[in-house]
């Protein structure tokens, strides 16, 4: 099955905020009344993503030498080719789908938060309703899994009145960003780029983006977290090991000193 | 054994208390804390076991692990606030001296082979019991402190942090749970071992079994000395 | 708009000034972002701030707000020194060639005012009698060309020396916009003045919102003229309307001055009987000369049988104004705030927060005897009587609320700012007892019918004898076809042709007529309710249709939906060929002549009789609306027939460069008790040396009564804050984030300070002049509440529609 991706042209967003509504309005999620938003000095409200606020748009003035840019970016979850917080979450509620999108059933989901802290974007937004019950449930972007589950496009794309996003095959996500890139370039936009085409095993959120990542606030280079190598590929299946060979020795060590040692000898 | 002759079929044995209420009770409340602690835990750990894991079952397990773990962290702290002077003499004892180094070479054959090996005189814990203290205790620091960082930590350590304390929590389980499976043979199946479960009862453990395997507790370090050279001069 | 939304994409291009598009009309970025990748197309924003529409522009050219005719000015100067108009389109098509008479003389000449200036008071502000307005024009009244364009008398060389004053220098001063900034802007946009290049120029209450607001309008419609943009693919005049059946309304006659189909009201004075009317305000040339058929029909439709020729089609039950008249927003509520007015009846308007001196409007609210308000939500209009600070108890006025069912909810057309009507089902119920407000109309017009019926009093018949038989729960369909037209009788051509049978819904308004036999709520909306095809055969109201077929492949989708007038999506667009009928070029094709059927053909309904010649008379008049069928360069508004730079009434500087008349001389400027704390007070730079302007945010919708009270918007916006620049924030020791007050000569308002690189100080006059900015969304009531910009505003408009000046008016902030 083909990889399935979504372009975000941040060359064309306007930062209308109508994917960060679509999607709350598509997922049931709440909006003033849950986050009490204030203005703090900008346009950009909620100031991260959370429990309700699926994607949201961040805003930077970006003033270099030659030129004044206002960046929008469309934050939210990678849908990363590596996904760490698959690889952790110890219910399965987390998977990367054949098509490469991580979706998450709430059903399933624990509220563990492990997939918070092992994203490498720290996507995850793990609402917790009793910190001292544990009782807590983790919610992201899932591409709208029930929409693109059955051949519509996630609610943000289908929103977009600027036409920025785009919803379709990897490959074809990348070859129009690149070409994107390469128009921008023309244009005089020198550091324009394309984002994601091999971070973290290739992101399933790809960005044609008008500066360097750094200037969005984005990692130049993010890394799948060397823990959750070490943990699930090392840790855990030497883990295992160890507590079968502990079971074993002991069975069979019952089975030996009951044979050498009895009891009635025993002072 | 204790002057009487063996056909009679009874043993007679003088108890010496070794353990007090306060130890005991504690000892069982970690039992019962541990023990589910561990069943919950493996829930996360064993694929076969993720039924239980996911959904509203996951989230029992996840408040009956915090439930048990606040038993958990309580025990030694109860200890430390009803008996200090015993816990302070308890982790004394678990310190490690040349005897130890003894009862490593004859350890096998002593438990294993039932040889009546030349083991040197242990103190209030043998040597195999200080390791399971001191494995126990040391796992008991990582378990709180990895636990209440991943419990309470989320968004005030970083996720760097959190990692780790994560992947820790997992190896300290690995070693903590081995070594609880070897205590819970030791103290349940072993013959060797039979009055340890007894004290860990009631209290009280049999004098010659302490004159035999715990002589620098029984007798004194000086006196288990003497005996023990004694003993080796005349075979 | 001259043309369409999906026009744009056509343009080489664009031009975003007094308008912030990606911000209000996100949509529209589809088409600009179509242009720009698939043509190359460059946009330009003209803005005193960097905007959302700015972060998507090739420049950004930032001036202050006010001196948008100092910008075109100079726009035109450049355009014609540097020979870029479009010169066969230019001598053709517009009136440049027309000779004025000689007693004209402009604002060079006259230090800032136009000859005919009449100052009966002498405060400085007047009127202007228009007699040397006029072209000279030979025996029988046909007005005098040169086509050389070099007679002084000629509008070109009028506006040559009209425009030689606005040089870059003082353009540049006056604005604040650095030389280079403007020549780079200038130079972009006169490139589509080759004969093959189009260029578009959007705008909004950016450019209206002024005293000078139509004369900035003029501008825009003066360089589309010279550089040959109008009527043609990817140009035109391109006004984003404010909200989304905005231009229905107008149409509908929503305006003080008008009735249906931007027919004038008549006046008691002027105009005392039907033939008064016709004569006087119908045209001897132009389309316009039709009006009788328009008007008589409008009557026809409104009082049906009981509109008779003996009668004068029942011309004496149509309400009349007086002469002058003055209904307009800021008199009425001078007159609500003076007492006169006893009961006001609201829909879809929250005046509390989106009024000008909102202070004094509010207060207007209190005099009323009545106020009947239909709404979603309770806004700060519908609950004025119990605001922060208000006692219920002083205040008499009786409210009426009724629950108003939302677009959603009910079925009816709605008209974009490209004229485009497209009908839409109702998909959603209403609430409650929310009722739709065609149907609480209907409700108020049958029970008035019963009781003047019982009660006739003095002159009940307007009501009795109005036509009014939608049923008793209103039957839209109806009124659609009432305003669309239909035949009353069998109409038939001069040449006996039967054009339409009896009760035919009308094709076009080319089928009505002025003795009755006709019946037409709209003349304009003739044929957006006659069956038409799809494009795929099917037949169905036009309106309804929603066919993707686009021959020519311009955009212009004529089976989707209907564009006023009859089908027409762009207006003028004779002006897409050239005198000889061609197009000007291949790929921008619209209409041309064919030589073989004799008629005009292509990809729209021409703008034009479809079987007049290019060489017939008349046949490169493509302005078929104006009585010389020219575009008007020189084209008489209340303040003059060329724009001319004046400041706005709360200005930072005390010259005007161009002239030393400060102020728009025809304006109204109100002095309302103007010593008290609530009234018509002005500011002077030494008080509030700041410029302030008000606008939009996407996440909001005007007054606040559609968005203010919704969570997921709210939580993109919360709270009222006023953006300013970096510099103005260090000058007042004010952070990001920081709460600050903001104070007018008019009130008093706090807001969270936005300090951004997006303002920047203006160099004006060699003087640091800062501007700030706040969205005027905001009002006590909802989820996101805060204080209202409208507080501040000044009551005065623009010279001949009294639109408010919220766009330019003087502040001065401190921290809170």
């Amino acid at each position: 099955m083909k990889r399935k991706a979504m372009l975000i042209d941040e060359s064309k967003c306007t930062a209308c905020r109508g994917c960060q509504v679509a999607c709350k309005q598509w997922n049931d999620l709440e909006g003033w009344s849950y986050s009490k938003t204030v203005n703090h000095g900008s346009y950009e409200n909620p100031l991260s993503l959370s429990p309700q606020t699926w994607t949201r748009i961040k805003f930077t003035e970006y003033d270099d030498a030659n030129n004044f840019r206002w960046l929008f970016l469309k934050e939210g979850c990678m849908h990363c080719g590596d996904p760490a917080c698959v690889a952790v979450c110890p219910t399965k509620a987390l998977k990367q789908k054949p098509d490469g999108r991580v979706t998450l059933e709430r059903d399933l989901c624990n509220g563990c938060g492990y997939c918070s802290q092992f994203c490498p974007f720290g996507v995850p937004q793990l609402e917790i309703y009793g910190l001292f019950s544990g009782d807590a449930k983790s919610s992201k972007c899932t591409f709208c899994q029930d929409r693109t589950d059955n051949g519509l496009l996630p609610s943000c794309v289908k929103t977009c009145p600027a036409k920025a996003l785009f919803w379709g095959d990897r490959d074809e996500m990348i070859a129009s960003g690149k070409k994107r890139v390469d128009m921008l370039n023309k244009r005089g936009f020198v550091n324009a780029n394309l984002y994601g085409e091999n971070l973290v095993g290739g992101l399933g959120r790809l960005y044609v983006l008008i500066e360097k990542p750094e200037a969005y606030g984005l990692p130049a280079d993010p890394q799948y977290p060397v823990l959750t190598t070490v943990w699930q590929n090392i840790v855990r299946p030497l883990g295992k090991v160890a507590l079968g060979a502990a079971i074993i020795g002991i069975a069979a060590a019952w089975v030996i000193i009951r044979r050498n040692i009895k009891m009635e000898e025993v002072e | 054994m204790n002057g009487q002759p063996k056909e009679s079929g009874y043993v007679q044995i003088r108890w010496i208390p070794k353990y007090t209420f306060i130890e005991r009770f504690l000892h069982w409340v970690h039992t019962v804390s541990f023990i589910p602690l561990v069943a919950t835990g493996l829930v996360l750990f064993l694929p076969s076991l993720q039924a239980l894991a996911q959904g509203e079952a996951g989230i029992w397990m996840r408040l009956v692990h915090r439930l048990a773990a606040v038993l958990f962290i309580a025990e030694p702290v109860l200890y430390g606030i009803v008996q200090p002077l015993r816990l302070w003499l308890n982790i004394k004892e678990f310190g490690i001296d040349r005897d130890d180094l003894g009862w490593i070479k004859n350890a096998f054959g002593y438990y294993v082979l039932g040889k009546h090996a030349d083991m040197p005189p242990q103190g209030r814990y043998n040597t195999g019991e200080k390791m399971n203290g001191i494995v126990m205790i040391v796992s008991w620091v990582l378990f709180v402190v990895t636990g209440l960082i991943m419990w309470f930590g989320k968004g005030i350590v970083s996720a760097e942090v959190f990692r780790w304390m994560v992947v820790l929590h997992d190896v300290t389980m690995i070693a903590a749970v081995c070594m609880f499976l070897v205590h819970l043979y030791l103290a349940v199946a072993h013959p060797l071992m039979w009055a340890a479960l007894v004290s860990m009862r009631f209290g009280v453990t049999s004098a010659s079994y302490a004159a035999e395997h715990h002589a620098k507790w029984y007798y004194g370090p000086k006196r288990a000395r003497e005996l023990y050279e004694a003993q080796k001069k005349h075979g | 708009m001259t043309n369409h939304w999906v026009d744009l994409k056509n343009a080489d291009v664009i031009m975003i000034n007094g308008s912030n598009a990606a911000e209000n009309h996100p949509a529209s970025m589809t088409w600009i972002h179509k242009a720009m990748d698939e043509r190359g197309a460059k946009l330009i924003v003209v803005d005193p701030r960097f905007t959302r529409s700015a972060s998507q522009a090739d420049l950004f050219v930032r001036i202050r707000s006010g001196t948008d005719i100092p910008f075109f000015g100079g726009l035109m100067k450049y355009i014609m020194d540097n020979e870029l108009y479009h010169k066969e389109y230019v001598l053709y098509y517009t009136n440049a060639a027309t000779l004025v008479v000689p007693e004209f003389k402009g604002p060079a000449d006259l230090d800032g005012l136009f000859s005919g200036f009449v100052d009966d008071d002498g405060d400085g502000f007047g009127k202007y009698d228009q007699a040397t307005w006029k072209y000279q024009a030979d025996a029988e009244g046909k007005p005098l060309r040169d086509e050389t364009l070099q007679d002084p008398n000629s509008v070109f060389q009028i506006m040559k020396r009209h425009y030689d004053r606005y040089t870059l220098e003082t353009v540049s001063s006056i604005t604040g916009c650095p030389k280079d900034s403007l020549e780079a802007a200038y130079k972009m946009y006169a490139a589509s003045g080759a004969p093959e290049k189009t260029g578009t120029i959007l705008y909004a209450m950016g450019q209206t919102q002024h005293t000078v607001g139509s004369q900035n309008v003029r501008c825009m419609a003066m360089i589309q003229l010279l550089l040959g943009n109008l009527g043609r693919p990817g140009g035109g005049v391109n006004a984003l309307r404010g909200e989304s059946n905005v231009q229905g309304s107008t149409d509908q006659g929503l305006l003080a001055h008008l009735v249906t189909g931007y027919l004038k009201i008549p006046s008691a004075i002027d105009h005392p009987n039907l033939a008064a009317y016709l004569e006087k305000e119908t045209p001897k040339t132009s389309y316009w000369s039709n009006k009788p058929k328009f008007f008589v029909s409008m009557l026809k439709a409104w009082w049906g049988d009981h509109a008779t020729a003996e009668n004068d089609f029942a011309y004496d039950y149509l309400p009349k104004v007086e002469s002058p008249a003055n209904h307009y927003w800021i008199k009425l509520f001078e007159d609500m705030y003076a007492g006169k007015i006893q009961g006001l009846w609201i829909l879809g308007q929250n005046p509390a927060v989106s009024g000008p001196n909102a202070r004094l409007e509010r207060e207007g609210l209190k005099k009323l005897k009545w106020m009947v308000i239909q709404e979603l939500f309770d806004t700060e209009t519908c609950s004025f009587w119990r605001a922060p600070n208000e006692n219920p108890a002083d205040i008499k006025t009786e409210v009426f609320i009724l629950p108003a069912a939302d677009a959603m909810e009910k079925e009816g057309s709605i008209v974009t700012s490209g004229r485009l009507i497209q009908w839409r089902p109702k998909v959603a119920e209403a609430p409650g007892e929310a009722l739709p407000d065609h149907q609480v109309f209907n409700l108020v017009a049958l029970k008035l019918k019963e009781l003047y019926g019982a009660e006739p009093g003095l002159f009940a018949e307007p009501i009795l004898n109005l036509n009014w038989d939608y049923g008793k729960e209103l039957d839209i369909e109806k009124v659609a076809k009432e305003l669309n037209g239909t035949a009353l009788a069998e109409i038939k051509d001069p040449e006996g042709k039967v054009l339409a049978k009896k009760d035919d819904v009308l094709k076009t308004f080319g089928h009505l007529q002025a003795d009755g036999t006709t019946a037409c709520g709209t003349w304009i909306y003739a044929g957006y309710y006659g069956l038409a095809d799809d494009g795929t055969g099917r037949m169905l109201p036009a309106s309804k249709r929603r066919g993707q077929k686009d021959p020519g492949g311009l955009g212009m989708y004529p089976f989707w939906a209907f564009s006023w007038p009859v089908n027409r999506r762009i207006i003028y667009n004779r002006c897409s060929a050239d005198p000889s009928g061609k197009p000007w070029s291949e790929d921008k094709k619209l209409i041309w002549w064919d030589e073989v059927q004799k008629k005009w053909t292509g990809y729209d309904v021409p703008d034009f009789l479809p079987t007049k010649a290019p060489t017939d008379p008349g046949g490169t008049d493509p302005f078929i609306m104006r009585v010389d069928g020219k575009g008007g360069l020189f084209a008489p508004l209340n303040e003059g027939p060329l724009p001319e730079h004046y400041e706005p009434v709360e200005t930072p500087v005390d010259k005007n460069p161009f002239s030393s008349r400060l102020h728009n001389p025809v304006i109204k400027i109100w002095k309302t008790d103007k010593d008290k704390d609530v009234g018509d007070k002005w500011g002077k730079p030494d008080k509030f040396p700041i410029v302030a302007t008000t606008y939009r945010v996407c996440e909001h919708w005007q007054a606040g009564g559609m968005s203010r009270w919704l969570n997921w918007l709210a939580e993109c916006q919360p709270e009222m804050f006023i953006e300013m620049s970096k510099e103005l924030a260090a000058e007042k020791g004010i952070n990001n984030g920081d709460k600050v007050k903001i104070s007018s000569a008019r009130g008093e308002i706090e807001a969270v300070a936005v300090v951004t690189a997006r303002f920047k100080p203006f160099m004006i006059n060699g003087k640091s002049i800062h501007q700030v900015g706040m969205p005027w969304h905001f009002g006590w009531g909802g989820i996101a509440s805060g204080a209202t910009a409208n507080d501040l505003t000044p009551h005065v408009g623009d010279g001949n529609t009294t639109i408010p000046e919220y766009k330019a008016f003087l502040v001065d902030i401190q921290r809170a």
